[in-house]
């Protein structure tokens, strides 16, 4: 546990990558985030947690405007990735996707190989040479776990691997186009223990990196690779704070009937 | 409290709080029993005394397996997981107020056997008290949830260290008057030295005991009267 002090001089030195301010969103006439204002720390993993339908996903979802690939779906407010607010029209949705990484519960490798998994969405954005490609693909890989897995198959297909391998192989992906944020949406909730351990663990390596945003149903797993924690029920924001307060003694009630077990 | 979805947890967070509180009561007996022991020289208290420390011993090893398992199988979180955290820990201070407890009765026939006690003993019998008012408050504030009480019964012992000074100074006193005293005073002096110990852990007690109910910790710094340590020339 941080000390009061050290706890401080942590937050005096990080800035904010993500603030949301006073954000609405709506599926059709139903209202599915109420107001919500938060602000996530740089270079930092935060965890939102609340029972399915609290609308955690929704929000993980605004960050990346993914949410307009489908009709009568809207927000208000703001969502400020380092003060620009992405909700913005004039804002370029191909920049902000390069900026912003996400990776979904069930691995999503596109049915060509390993290279091409990761060269494809790398080619999309920059124009680089071969030996560039190379380099940036086994950098990935390697970022992501998976190079010493992959190294001699690089062009088997994707969906070859398993479950746990096809999941780094996405996070892979991702970190390969040099996001700023990465949406991790229940990365590990279709894996077994070790895949899940490695996910983990790699979650803890990228924080240096990159600010990143997890939605998870595993409570355990919050408290394990998230410094800050917000619980979500119903729409709202009830508690936003560190992960260990969260955790060991949240201030909210609701909170803590749902983090023991004790909701509904 | 609302109840957990999962009604076994309920009942497995059940039997360690009832094991906790049948720990408090057996030690406010242990304690009760060796102090009129030693004060009526009766053997037999005693002899219970020393043998109620296995039962001690057995309730906090059931203690630990439930709060091990409980963690394994549940893994509790927030006011849960510091319960069943805070419950190992306050079953370990029980115990050793169960041994303190033992230790003064084991004392009782060497005290009896060298004068009457009953003449020496005053202030240890007011020491002893206290103690024992200590040792069942607290047990019985941590059941009825009682944070404020808990700070207070804390703070209250610095009341036993007050007592445990003047009764060093006393016996001191009565050894330096008859050398035949020394046997006698030593070990009653070891008995009060026991209750304030026991006092020490009934001040664990309550800082677990709050720290389970609110999250908080109590302030570090607590009023240290025990100035024995200063009082070799008295």
């Amino acid at each position: 546990m941080l000390s009061p002090d050290m706890t401080i001089a942590a937050e005096a030195v990080t800035k904010a990558k993500i603030e949301v301010k006073n954000l609405n969103f709506y599926y059709g006439q139903s209202k599915a985030l109420k107001d919500i204002t938060l602000s996530l720390p740089e270079r930092s993993v935060t965890a939102f947690i609340g029972p399915s339908g609290c609308g955690k996903s929704t929000l993980l979802r605004v960050f990346n405007r993914i949410y307009e690939l489908y009709p009568k779906q809207t927000a208000e407010g703001q969502v400020l990735l380092d003060g620009q607010n992405i909700l913005d029209r004039s804002q370029d949705l191909n920049l902000l996707r390069t900026k912003i990484g996400m990776v979904f519960q069930k691995p999503t490798p596109f049915p060509m190989s390993i290279y091409e998994n990761i060269a494809f969405g790398v080619r999309l954005y920059e124009k680089i040479s071969k030996a560039e490609m190379d380099g940036r693909v086994e950098q990935a890989l390697k970022r992501a776990a998976l190079w010493t897995e992959v190294k001699d198959k690089l062009n088997a297909s994707g969906l070859s691997l398993s479950g746990g391998q096809q999941q780094r192989l996405c996070i892979a992906r991702t970190v390969a186009v040099k996001p700023e944020v990465i949406l991790l949406d229940e990365p590990a909730s279709a894996l077994d223990p070790l895949s899940t351990a490695k996910i983990e663990e790699l979650i803890d390596e990228l924080q240096a990196d990159y600010t990143i945003v997890i939605v998870t149903h595993n409570m355990q797993q919050a408290a394990r690779v998230s410094k800050q924690t917000a619980f979500m029920y119903l729409g709202e924001l009830v508690e936003f704070d560190k992960t260990e307060k969260i955790f060991t003694s949240p201030r909210e009630k609701r909170t803590q009937d749902y983090i023991t077990g004790r909701f509904g | 409290m609302a109840e957990h979805t999962v009604a076994a947890f309920d009942e497995d967070l059940g039997q360690i709080s009832r094991l906790i509180s049948d720990m408090g009561d057996l030690a406010g007996s242990m304690v009760g029993g060796a102090t009129k022991a030693l004060l009526n020289s009766d053997n037999a208290l005693a002899q219970r005394v020393v043998s109620d420390d296995a039962i001690m011993d057995a309730r906090q090893r059931e203690l630990d397996d439930r709060a091990i398992t409980l963690i394994a199988k549940r893994q509790p979180m927030a006011n849960d997981l510091r319960a069943v955290v805070g419950s190992i820990r306050m079953a370990g201070d029980l115990e050793r107020i169960g041994d303190l407890a033992k230790n003064i009765a084991k004392r009782v026939g060497t005290v009896g056997l060298s004068v009457t006690p009953r003449d020496l003993s005053h202030s240890i019998d007011a020491m002893a008290q206290l103690v024992l008012i200590q040792v069942q408050g607290v047990v019985e504030e941590y059941a009825a949830a009682d944070a404020a009480a808990l700070a207070k019964l804390r703070n209250d012992d610095e009341r036993i260290d007050v007592k445990y000074t003047s009764v060093f100074r006393e016996l001191l006193t009565y050894m330096m008057e008859d050398p035949r005293n020394i046997t006698a005073c030593t070990h009653l002096l070891f008995c009060a030295k026991n209750l304030e110990r026991i006092g020490d852990h009934v001040t664990n007690i309550a800082e677990n005991a709050y720290y389970v109910l609110t999250g908080q910790q109590l302030p570090a710094n607590r009023p240290k009267q025990d100035e024995t340590a200063m009082a070799t020339s008295a």
